[in-house]
């Protein structure tokens, strides 16, 4: 049996699983979540059958042809694919399970479980295509399954607006990304991972191109949009507007990771200087989400902007480790992984499973104060709720990066051993990131989790079902563990290796005071500034105009606004409008104006040459023609 | 003469003979009625899916199902010559399978007379197919005509708001486009001295003594600008989105979807083909011109509040795209042209009827009178967002589509770099205009209007009479998109013999 049949079953279990709910399950939601969950695990199964048992292999089948333009369907499972695979079956199944719990009493589940079919049908696609076209289709569907998600809830204005602005958003960064493809085709006449990736390992001067810089920047841009990079993020907070394992699945783990995925995919064609905008545009992303999570009040608006700027470090991350790859002589595409892909994904993977467990934690939370998601109204949920509270707690440590015991500690000093080896101001810049977000999250920790309750829901909120927890307590292992190398399977090795080796390159005790320091400053201070379960936000009355900036989210949603009222709109306004005006123009001065074309048509009768006659002289010919045969 | 040409004789000769027994089967009721017209809908369908299946290019000039038949005009070079080659083929199939689509919607209408404009329907059904089959360009024009007139008296008759003003206009600007191309067409008659309106024997006439340039100049801005009217063609577009408009649905979807492909196709197959040099020389208004259609009326979609209207004018954006793949003239261009016309052919058409369909439970096309339509009708919201999806090139339900978008991408790219950013500009523009209708109809609460209207209609779900021709149409559209290569081979080589395409190939 070939290997590929494993990848086709990976592609055509949830597309059953999807056609069989949308054609009879609809609404049945029972059946259908079952046979969603069923497919789930069915999934997972397979894929560790694919990462386990079955050698790296590509595989690829003509798609279509038109001359030398070719597009192959295929797949190219290596060991970059496998890692990702791990992650997205992993933890989609597990938000499977959660979903079960938590969307119990919604009349719709049939669609929302035949959604996430979806979700997984193209996420996986996404993972082991082999081709940047293939890659693309894959991309484009997960941007319409999320679409479908987000905008669930059909009758909430807000969610509909909301997915809305994520496909739109999305699709301003595929504007980029597409040109990229086109331009990588007409350049190198393929569109395989492979053969691309030998080109530029064959000849390293490929990369001293200005074309190649602008071909990187382009295909970043989709990294931009689907990974919620400066200026493209706003659509991530918004996207919270869907059910809350959604947002762990799709908004936190899997889908804004596949933007990280693209870039270590295409890593190889990256030059310096397309690395050194990538860098930055993360670093940036890091700091502005950091700042603005600060300042939400909705425990689900916080952990999405700690996504975007968790997915800033990894951009960050993939931009430093090429740099110094770069640097290094060797043309980054010799090395089997470099540091910068095996940092991201390290950062991916860890952060996958830790936040994919404060979201479901959220979710938990939410579930449990019958859709209350406002921190200053729960207050005292620790003793409520005590598995939520410690799996929650779990997952938080491992996000600010608590030294030696959580995994985050490890993929985050990753990241800060490339920024100190490449580049002082990106250090700086991180560390002050890793302080902002021990700062933000301690807060949300206290305010919600502890002090007494401040809402009739949040005091009746009791523990969820096993359904719910469980998914919980795996994540929270994952979180605790997915830092260490022996924790991972020999398969899923290669990559997390490498990124460890960078953790614990020649600065590592310098990188390591650093980010402890930095992870105790941001604790003590959340510690100090917020009570357990507060009801107000101090540091909006003592910091008035810095907490505003950081509230209107750094004014970038105000912006697109007025661009969409004010410009767009107004330009496409004037235009229809100046349409109307030549249309109207044109039927009242209907006859005059005919009749002033004819003068002209007549004049160059007597002047012209011998074509015009001709040419008046068939117009005639059609003209009597028409005459007879009545269409006048 | 081919053993199997006949189907396309009769794909041709069924629904027009048909078209008669519908008006006659008027004296033995309705049921009679719908079940002629259907049946005069589905014969071209399954003759056209046959002589897919047997395509085999064996006949002189790359063309399959050859016949050719004696009118009594020999003496002027004008026969009934009928076959199919890789570029007409996918069309012939597109305009068989949008005809039964349209026909299955039409014969369950509430129209008025209902036999009378089945008839038109047919009618047209015929001339669309005989477009597509004609190697004689008289005949190539001829079915065109035959086509055209029934529209005409459909959005007159059966038409909808505005439907005199509509129809007037639309007559007055179709009948330019086609009279000037009419022009044209003789003009090469006349010119090349080759004494015949046959299509292969003009090519490998001019083949040998191409056509003076300063002929060939006006003779190309002749069939562009008469063609590029009847595809509407940037500034030379109003008529369509009014027209659409106030066209009943079947014929919209007639129109929009296969009819106006001719202008297209007549560029494609013998304007470029016939007068290469005038091709080059008009190429910048050509790309111009199509950019005008992309940016400008995609900016004016977006202001669009009438959902026909807005898919009027998102049907003449595409058509940008269209003029700038065939601008691109290599093989690549117009190859991703005619996958992006069936696509776009099958997803207007069915945009068309879902339209209406909305149109049947809000009574009203006003997007601002809508709302929370997907609540009461989830399957009409699923099929309308499948529907958009294609339409805007999202891959999966719209792959077909985005193959022929990327196909012409990637020819403008090596024709004219800096093009690409204006045309990939397209896609988001789309998708602004796109996921705005669905979420003002489909989406958030229901509007006052909206709630008004349920006291006098109650709304119900898309039933399967209304499922039937849209699930023909989504078929159709998913089969090329996920099988490409079973146009795309043929497609291929027969543009490969065209000197001109197979020369911007290998610039």
């Amino acid at each position: 049996m070939g290997s590929e049949l494993y990848a086709y079953g990976l592609l055509a279990i949830p597309l059953f699983s999807a056609t069989l709910i949308a054609f009879f399950f609809r609404r049945s939601g029972g059946i259908a979540a079952g046979v969603s969950i069923a497919a789930a695990a069915l999934i997972l199964a397979t894929a560790l059958h694919l990462i386990f048992k079955v050698d790296n292999f590509e595989y690829n089948a003509s798609w279509i042809e038109i001359g030398s333009f070719s597009v192959d369907f295929g797949f190219l499972i290596d060991d970059l694919a496998k890692l990702m695979l791990f992650v997205v079956a992993f933890v989609g199944f597990l938000v499977h399970v959660f979903s079960y719990g938590y969307m119990k009493e919604d009349p719709d589940r049939g669609r929302f479980f035949g959604g996430l079919s979806i979700f997984m049908f193209s996420m996986l696609g996404l993972v082991i295509a082999s081709g940047l076209v293939t890659l693309f289709i894959f991309w484009e569907l997960v941007g319409f399954s999320s679409y479908m998600l987000i905008g669930f809830y059909l009758d909430k204005p807000s969610a509909a607006a909301a997915s809305k602005k994520a496909f739109i958003v999305n699709r301003v960064g595929d504007f980029g990304f597409l040109i990229g493809i086109v331009m990588v085709f007409s350049h190198f006449g393929t569109f395989s991972l492979s053969s691309l990736a030998g080109v530029f390992h064959g000849d390293a001067t490929l990369l001293d191109s200005a074309s190649m810089t602008a071909i990187g920047l382009l295909l970043f841009c989709g990294t931009v949009g689907k990974s919620g990079q400066l200026p493209l993020h706003v659509w991530l907070p918004d996207a919270m507007e869907g059910p809350t394992p959604v947002s762990a699945l799709i908004h936190a783990a899997t889908m804004v990771a596949a933007g990280v995925f693209l870039l270590c995919r295409t890593g190889f064609l990256m030059t310096a200087d397309a690395l050194h905008v990538i860098t930055w545009v993360g670093v940036a992303t890091a700091l502005v989400a950091g700042f603005t999570a600060i300042a939400q009040r909705d425990i689900k608006k916080i952990l999405a902007y700690s996504t975007v700027s968790q997915l800033g470090y990894m951009v960050a991350a993939f931009g430093l480790g090429s740099l110094v790859a770069l640097d290094g002589g060797a043309s980054h595409g010799h090395a089997v992984v470099t540091g910068g892909v095996a940092a991201a994904m390290f950062h991916l993977t860890t952060h996958a499973f830790f936040k994919a467990l404060l979201f479901l934690g959220s979710g938990s939370v939410i579930h449990a104060c019958h859709h209350e998601q406002d921190i200053f109204r729960m207050g005292g949920l620790a003793k409520n709720m005590p598995i939520t509270f410690w799996t929650f707690t779990i997952g938080l440590l491992a996000l600010i990066g608590t030294p030696f015991i959580t995994a985050g500690f490890y993929s985050k000093d990753a990241i800060l051993a490339l920024a100190y080896q490449q580049s002082a101001p990106a250090f700086f810049c991180l560390v002050l990131g890793a302080v902002l977000t021990a700062f933000y999250m301690i807060r949300l920790w206290k305010i919600a989790f502890l002090g007494s309750p401040k809402s009739e829901n949040a005091e009746r909120a009791t523990e969820n079902g096993l359904v719910m927890t469980a998914p919980l307590c795996l994540l929270a292992i994952g979180s605790a563990l997915g830092g260490f190398v022996w924790a991972y399977p020999e398969a899923l090795r290669p990559i997390i290796e490498v990124g460890e080796s960078v953790a614990h390159g020649e600065h590592h005790t310098t990188v390591a005071i650093f980010s402890i320091v930095a992870w105790a400053i941001g604790l003590s201070a959340a510690w100090f500034v917020y009570q357990g379960g507060a009801e107000k936000d101090r540091l909006e009355s003592s910091a008035k105009p810095l907490y505003q900036i950081f509230k209107e989210k750094f004014y970038f949603d105000q912006v697109y606004d007025w661009y969409i009222a004010k410009v767009q709109q107004r330009v496409a306004m004037t235009l229809h409008f100046m349409e109307q005006i030549a249309l109207s123009g044109l039927i009242i001065r209907g006859m005059a104006g005919v009749a002033g074309l004819i003068g002209i048509g007549l004049r160059s009768l007597h002047v012209g040459n011998l074509h015009n006659y001709v040419y008046w002289f068939l117009g005639g010919l059609a003209l009597f023609w028409a005459l007879v045969v009545g269409i006048f | 003469m081919n053993e199997f040409s006949s189907l396309v004789q009769y794909s041709i000769a069924v629904p027009l003979f048909l078209a008669f027994i519908t008006l006659w089967a008027k004296n033995w009721g309705r049921p009679a009625v719908q079940i002629v017209a259907v049946t005069g809908f589905a014969i071209p369908l399954i003759l056209a899916l046959f002589a897919w299946m047997l395509y085999n290019p064996a006949e002189p000039g790359g063309y399959a199902f050859v016949s050719d038949l004696d009118t009594g005009l020999s003496l002027i070079g004008i026969s009934l010559h009928l076959g199919l080659n890789g570029v007409s083929l996918p069309l012939f199939v597109m305009a068989a399978t949008v005809g039964l689509a349209a026909g299955l919607y039409a014969a369950q209408s509430k129209a008025e007379n209902l036999h009378r404009y089945l008839f038109c329907l047919l009618v047209m059904q015929a001339g669309l197919m005989g477009v597509f089959a004609s190697i004689d360009i008289f005949f190539f024009y001829f079915f065109h005509e035959l086509a055209l007139i029934p529209t005409f008296i459909m959005v007159g008759i059966w038409g909808g708001r505005d439907r005199n003003y509509a129809a007037m206009k639309m007559t007055i600007y179709l009948t330019l486009g086609a009279m000037l191309s009419l022009v044209g067409l003789i003009a090469i008659y006349v010119k090349s001295g080759a004494g015949s309106f046959d299509l292969i024997t003009l090519k490998a006439h001019l083949a040998q003594a191409p056509l003076a340039e300063s002929i060939q100049n006006y003779a190309f801005g002749l069939l562009l600008f008469g063609f590029g009217i009847l595809v509407s063609l940037w500034p030379l577009h109003t008529w369509a989105p009014l027209g659409y408009g106030a066209a009943p649905s079947s014929a919209a979807m007639l129109h929009a979807g296969v009819l106006k492909k001719f202008g297209l196709y007549g560029l494609i197959q013998v304007a470029i083909p016939l007068l290469p040099n005038g091709a080059s020389l008009w190429e910048r208004w050509i790309v111009w011109l199509a950019l005008g259609n992309v940016l400008i009326v995609g900016f004016i979609a977006m202001a669009q509040k009438d959902l026909k209207q807005l898919i009027g004018y998102s049907s003449v954006m595409h058509m940008g795209y269209a003029f700038l793949g065939i601008a691109a003239m290599s093989v690549l261009g117009v190859g991703g042209v005619v996958i992006m016309m069936v696509a776009h052919g099958l997803t207007v058409a069915l945009l068309f009827m879902l339209s209406t369909m909305v149109h049947h439970r809000t009574q009203t096309f006003e997007m601002g009178e809508m709302g929370g339509l997907a609540k009461k009708a989830p399957v009409l919201a699923a099929f309308f967002v499948c529907a958009m999806m294609a339409s805007i090139g999202l891959p999966g339900p719209g792959l077909a589509n985005f193959w022929g978008e990327l196909s012409i991408f990637l020819a403008v790219y090596e024709f004219k770099n800096w093009l690409i950013f204006a045309i990939v500009a397209g896609i988001v523009i789309s998708a602004i205009y796109g996921l705005r209708a669905i979420a003002s109809v489909f989406l958030g609460g229901e509007s006052d209007e909206f709630v008004e209207s349920q006291k006098e209609v109650s709304v119900v779900d898309m039933s399967w009479s209304e499922r039937v021709p849209a699930l023909i149409l989504i078929i159709l559209l998913f089969f090329v998109g996920f099988f490409p290569k079973t146009i795309t081979e043929s497609l291929y080589d027969s543009l490969e013999l065209e000197p001109v395409y197979a020369k911007g190939d290998n610039d």
